[in-house]
């Protein structure tokens, strides 16, 4: 990393004062906290050493109902500055196009930081006060890299949107719109829910539930095998919308 | 000084339409260069294409001796300063916050900022919102910006659209200090001859994208000096003991004019035609508007 990019980051940094963007991704972890307890509290004892692959397996879609809201929210306030400021036609003579797009992105991917991180720490928390029993490590860390990959790569498109876009309206209403489609892609057939970016959170799930429907009672839950090459293929798919979105950026004229 | 910004065949077309035409610029070093055309003419893009905020079609440019390319862009673009069309500013910060953003990119130290809100006249107001700045505050804000790092050229386009007189006043005195005090070289864009003609000392006009003039302010004059409208008993024959007496006599548009208004010589045109037994019956001077100066030098009507 030369100084360039660190210069460019500090900007970052001095453009999102008083900006309070932290709230965002904390208020949206205080609601799954507050959710997360009140799940923990209607709990059997008996139900107690399940807590950790019940929450593993309730985590990915509640991720897919209100992450896409959260990201949009972000993205909308660390770029919807540049917008409503006419800030790009400085900017784009100061630094270089791709280095705005790439630092702006970095920028934005702190606050989901902070959100994972958040999430990371729950999970344990609730499991030592509850007594969940053991967690299982590479579950754990397999539903946070899932949870930040998919993030990052809506987090992609939302910045994108909140940058080519005069009115904020339409990146929040298509963040608004993802968390619809992502909860309602759990039902569609395997090869449409694919098609639905804001569903993967529930595709990359590594825990299933064994559910009886005779006496509408959970049985258990199960460990699925990670799909590895879907989630490769997944890698570079975002990496390719990644590219595309900041070449667009690059391109447009101000 | 030798031009520090020199244009070869600029060309910007948007489908088939073409925005800039082949355009020439030569902008002396030192000088207040005024881009001066009507509304659509091409300037915004001109100066929008010299900033690399616009790809040209076709053409060059040199910016202080060097060929601008992708690859050494932002480097010569550190020597220049803009402020294109609306101010750019980040509403939630304070106007000194804002001119610390640009610091950091430009990678210069931050007592460059008094400096520069000394040059505009902002230090007052160095520590309030920008939302909360008036369109002025926020042009001079903008001024500020473009000036730290000490710039060797200026890019203005259309500084004081939408300031009151005041204002329009104040950013004048500001930008024609600036060659004199710090060196820089300006080039600004405008719509209005006048305000080009207060600050000035060369001018381009650019017409439908190509550019119709370019040399200093007192060539300009030249073409935009006054006339006399003259209304006789019998014009064409006043116009005829005009043309034989050597004064500069014209029919345009079915009027007589003179194409003077030196004292002496509007008093030998009366004379001659009172003591020819023609009557006069008006004399009217007329300055060239720049809907005129376009006329005359295009051939063609503009609305402005």
């Amino acid at each position: 990393m030369n100084s360039v990019f660190w210069q460019q980051m500090r900007a970052e940094k001095l453009k999102a004062r008083h900006k309070k963007a932290i709230l965002v991704p904390l208020g949206f972890l205080g609601f799954q906290i507050l959710w997360a307890v009140w799940q923990v509290s209607s709990l059997k004892p008996q139900e107690l050493p399940d807590g950790y692959m019940m929450f593993l397996y309730q985590l990915p879609p509640m991720n897919a109902i209100m992450l896409p809201l959260m990201l949009s929210v972000i993205a909308s306030k660390i770029c919807d500055m540049e917008v409503k400021g006419d800030t790009l036609k400085i900017l784009f003579t100061l630094q270089k196009r791709t280095g705005f797009f790439d630092c702006k992105y970095l920028t934005c991917i702190k606050y989901l930081l902070v959100f994972v991180a958040g999430q990371g720490i729950m999970l344990p928390a609730l499991g030592t006060i509850y007594h969940f029993g053991s967690l299982k490590i590479s579950l754990y860390l397999l539903y946070l890299l899932v949870t930040f990959t998919v993030s990052a790569v809506i987090l992609c498109i939302q910045q994108f949107l909140s940058l080519i876009s005069e009115n904020q309206l339409l990146p929040l209403g298509i963040g608004l719109a993802g968390c619809f489609l992502g909860l309602f892609s759990m039902f569609f057939p395997a090869p449409a829910a694919r098609l639905i970016l804001w569903g993967y959170y529930s595709v990359f799930s590594c825990v299933g539930m064994n559910w009886d429907s005779e006496i509408n009672k959970i049985l258990g839950y199960y460990e699925i095998p990670f799909p590895t090459v879907s989630f490769l293929m997944f890698l570079a798919a975002g990496a390719l919308i990644y590219l595309i979105c900041r070449t667009v950026i690059q391109k447009k004229e101000v | 000084m030798g031009p520090v910004i020199i244009t070869e065949s600029l060309t910007k077309n948007y489908k088939s339409k073409v925005v800039v035409n082949h355009l020439d610029l030569r902008v002396p070093g030192g000088s207040i260069y005024g881009f001066l055309g009507p509304n659509g003419a091409g300037k915004s893009t001109t100066l929008k294409m010299l900033l690399g905020l616009v790809k040209p079609t076709a053409g060059s440019m040199t910016i202080l001796g060097k060929e601008v390319n992708s690859k050494n862009r932002l480097g010569i673009l550190a020597a220049t300063g803009s402020l294109i069309e609306s101010p750019a500013y980040y509403g939630h910060l304070s106007g000194k916050e804002n001119l610390q953003i640009i610091c950091t990119l430009k990678n210069l130290p931050e007592s460059e900022i008094p400096r520069v809100l000394h040059i505009v006249r902002m230090k007052e107001q160095q520590n309030k919102k920008v939302s909360q700045y008036s369109l002025g505050m926020k042009q001079r804000l903008g001024l500020a910006a473009a000036l730290l790092g000490n710039p060797k050229i200026l890019l203005l386009d259309e500084p004081t659209n939408g300031l009151d007189p005041a204002g329009i006043q104040e950013m004048r005195e500001l930008i024609c200090s600036l060659p004199k005090a710090f060196g820089i070289t300006v080039l600004i864009s405008s719509h209005l001859l006048s305000e080009i003609d207060q600050m000035a000392t060369h001018v381009g006009i650019i017409n439908q994208g190509e550019l119709i003039f370019q040399d200093s302010l007192s060539v300009l004059h030249e073409h935009s000096r006054s006339r006399l409208f003259l209304r006789t008993s019998d014009d064409q024959t006043a116009f005829r003991y005009l043309k034989h007496s050597g004064l500069p006599a014209e029919w345009r548009n079915g009027a007589l004019t003179l194409r003077t208004s030196e004292d002496n010589r509007v008093m030998q045109a009366v004379s001659l035609l009172v003591n020819s037994g023609i009557g006069i019956l008006r004399l009217e001077e007329h300055q060239m508007s720049l809907e005129d100066i376009f006329l005359h030098l295009t051939g063609k009507q503009v609305s402005l």
